[in-house]
């Protein structure tokens, strides 16, 4: 068994799109239909195009439990997943530029630095430097 | 306040409290980036932190999550993989990240990507190729 993909709940898989690649950027690498206007929509990181795909997936649109443990996520802050990145820093003015909301600016922890941003999609997701 | 802070803060001040412990390891890791090439011994590194060899294992460990060793096998079959990309041959790339023999490389690196470096160098070059054609 391989580990390839890491899901995320959203609740506009168009908007998340752009959001995940205009201002992240991400790549798409798979972008299927499925019924009811749903796609198959997976992005990769440009920098390791054949690693782990992120796939949108709207299911609290469909799953209204889905929505509720989204939903309690966002409001106690905590962040659905995280990404790595090599300096945290510079991610976080190039973000704040672009006008994505951090909850929490760059911290130290222990041996990492990390920072937490809403993905306007109904998640906080955290970033996070390797010291 | 958010109850993902409050648990932050929590947990900043239980497990990482110790600022000497926690730079010590950083810079453990900083030194294993920067000298992943060289013959590295734990020795050394506990000498530059007047430490021993098996506290500063533990220690990092703790920290990091995994062994100093483990930790520069990671970044040694890292680096060899973008050196086999960019076209350098199995036993250069062997001998410049660091591995003292063809065997223990060619081992260590089908056991952590799956295939052998010579394989994997032909798939990154039929792959490239590929990306000409089409």
């Amino acid at each position: 068994m391989k580990v390839t993909l890491i899901s995320i709940p959203v609740r506009d898989q168009e908007k998340a799109l752009k959001f995940y690649t205009k201002k992240l950027g991400f790549i798409i690498k798979k972008d299927a239909p499925l019924e009811g206007g749903n796609r198959w929509l997976t992005l990769v990181s440009p920098e390791w195009q054949d690693g782990p795909e992120l796939l949108l997936e709207p299911a609290p649109n469909h799953f209204e439990p889905c929505k509720v443990f989204q939903d309690a996520l966002m409001e106690a802050g905590f962040p659905y997943t995280q990404f790595d990145v090599d300096n945290i820093d510079d991610e976080y003015e190039r973000l704040t530029k672009l006008n994505v909301e951090f909850s929490v600016k760059p911290t130290v922890m222990g041996t990492v630095k990390f920072a937490v941003f809403n993905d306007t999609c109904g998640n906080n997701i955290q970033i996070v430097e390797n010291l | 306040m958010t109850f993902y802070k409050e648990k932050l803060n929590h947990i900043k001040n239980t497990c990482y409290s110790n600022e000497k412990q926690i730079n010590t390891v950083i810079e453990t890791r900083h030194f294993i980036d920067n000298n992943f090439e060289n013959n590295l011994k734990l020795d050394i590194l506990s000498h530059i932190h007047f430490t021993s060899k098996y506290h500063l294992q533990r220690l990092f460990k703790r920290y990091y999550g995994l062994t100093p060793k483990q930790y520069l096998i990671d970044k040694r079959i890292e680096k060899s993989k973008e050196n086999l990309k960019n076209g350098m041959t199995v036993t250069e790339t062997c001998f410049a990240v660091g591995f003292e023999s063809l065997g223990s490389f060619s081992k260590l690196f089908k056991i952590k990507t799956g295939k052998s470096p010579s394989v994997f160098q032909k798939e990154q070059v039929s792959i490239s190729k590929l990306d000409e054609e089409f």
